[in-house]
């Protein structure tokens, strides 16, 4: 049996939680200080339940409710409490795995002994308990059902999928509620005529009989190399000035870097994504023979695309850089301007870690401040 | 404890244009602050900004930051019917208001 997990509205909670006065009003959490030229990170039930949901710019959650108590995002203390929670859950000395910022799951085995129900309830209660917060819990034999599970009481509810109920909460649950199934994938089954989650599971039964999870040893810190490190940032309007873009990309460039570098990777293929009202969306990419894990060449990488493009000025209004074909290991420099840019690197990456990420920060970054 | 997972960009948002940033409304101002230390944890009692004495009524919610090898407390705290927001940087020992809670 698994049990999953799943934190309700967790920005918002967390928001409401720390200052009592906004529980129960109407509330969105802000990815960005500038409450009408952002979008919504989070929102609480209230604000759900008058048809506002994250990712909807703020302008237009506004349009709906004007009077939206509105608070900028602070990750620091949405990471600390996730890491909290892990924490507590290891508790419980069972397999666990650290889906998401706010989503956990813990294995619970075949064990007759162990309740899931009392497990769930136990779970839930330490959580408010210890952060004031509230989480939905869902049980089942696998991830998958588990997690569709944790998302129909929602919030501060407990579901259990087992032999007994499983047509019965398949036939109630739409199919847009299973993970995987919210976009694309969703529309297309639904325009073939499959509405619930039982219409999928008399056309794909393996789907739900499989899926077991993954459990990692270590939660928390997977030793998997990834597949691609990337940032993006949404503008808070549409830019022409290049030299501004150039310093997003740039800094962009930088926070892939730092993360490569923190990880022991180097890339050798760099992927440049923009998006504005005249170009729609635009990404290329070019892969070099040379790995690299420092900023500046990423950076360069970037602007080779760009000037290999037919590009001209456009505004923008998203900027991307990923780096992919990831490999383990440092690239070591020969020639001598290479190994004083390495130093150089080096020097840098102490004085950040020592006084705080983005203390020093190359010059043409302070465009973007 | 791993303050960078999910997304280092934290720190990175902090430095946006001035009048739509992180935190338009930030105090950062140094205060005198009255504490029990107890069982590894932080408990502030009062705090004296501006010369005036704030006697903290509930701590509403506490949370960690790791900046460089600074480790900073972060509380959010009620007195007299105003929230605000102190921290305690465990690398300086200085207290100070960060913001009023609206």
């Amino acid at each position: 049996m698994i049990l999953h997990i799943d934190m309700d509205a967790f920005f918002a909670s967390i928001e409401e939680a720390i200052n009592p006065r906004l529980k129960g009003k109407p509330l969105i959490v802000g990815s960005r200080g500038n409450r009408m030229h952002t979008v919504v990170c989070a929102a609480n039930y209230a604000a759900k339940a008058l048809g506002i949901h994250s990712g909807m710019p703020t302008k237009r959650a506004y349009s709906i409710y004007s009077k939206l108590e509105f608070v900028a995002a602070d990750q620091a203390k949405y990471i600390w409490t996730s890491e909290q929670i892990l924490e507590l859950l290891k508790g419980f000395d069972l397999p666990l795995n650290y889906a998401s910022i706010d989503e956990f799951q813990l294995d619970l085995g075949s064990s007759p002994s162990l309740n899931p129900v009392s497990l769930g309830k136990e779970i839930k209660a330490q959580i408010y308990a210890n952060f004031n917060i509230s989480a939905s819990v869902g049980i089942a034999k696998n991830w998958l059902l588990a997690k569709l599970a944790s998302k129909l009481n929602k919030p501060d509810g407990l579901t259990l999928i087992d032999g007994s109920n499983f047509e019965q909460v398949l036939r109630k649950a739409s199919l847009d509620k299973l993970c995987g199934m919210g976009g694309k994938n969703g529309q297309i089954l639904m325009a073939k005529g499959l509405k619930t989650c039982w219409d999928l599971y008399l056309n794909l039964p393996e789907l739900f009989n499989n899926n077991p999870g993954k459990f990692d040893e270590n939660p928390g810190k997977s030793s998997e190399k990834p597949k691609s490190v990337s940032h993006s940032y949404t503008l808070p309007r549409d830019q022409i000035n290049p030299q501004v873009i150039q310093a997003w990309i740039r800094l962009l460039s930088e926070m892939v870097a730092t993360r490569l570098r923190q990880q022991n990777l180097t890339s050798a293929t760099v992927h440049l994504w923009l998006s504005g009202p005249e170009i729609g969306n635009f990404g290329a990419q070019m892969t070099h023979q040379a790995l690299t894990n420092d900023g500046y060449e990423i950076y360069q990488r970037a602007l080779k695309i760009i000037s290999k493009s037919s590009l001209n000025n456009p505004k923008i209004r998203v900027i991307g850089v990923t780096c992919s074909s990831l490999s383990w290991g440092y690239y070591s420099a020969l020639l001598k301007e290479e190994v004083r840019r390495e130093g150089l690197i080096q020097a840098l990456d102490r004085i950040n870690n020592r006084f705080g990420e983005g203390v020093i920060y190359p010059a043409i970054t302070a465009l973007t401040r | 404890m791993n303050q960078n997972s999910f997304s280092p960009k934290a720190r990175w948002d902090r430095f946006e244009p001035e009048k739509c940033g992180f935190n338009p409304d930030a105090l950062n101002e140094r205060i005198e602050v009255l504490a029990n230390f107890k069982h590894s944890r932080i408990f502030p009692k009062s705090f004296v900004w501006h010369d005036k004495e704030y006697v903290i009524e509930i701590i509403t919610y506490n949370w960690q930051e790791r900046i460089g090898q600074a480790l900073i407390n972060y509380f959010s705290v009620l007195c007299s019917g105003q929230m605000y927001q102190v921290s305690f940087d465990n690398y300086t020992f200085r207290w100070q208001i960060d913001k009023l809670i609206q």
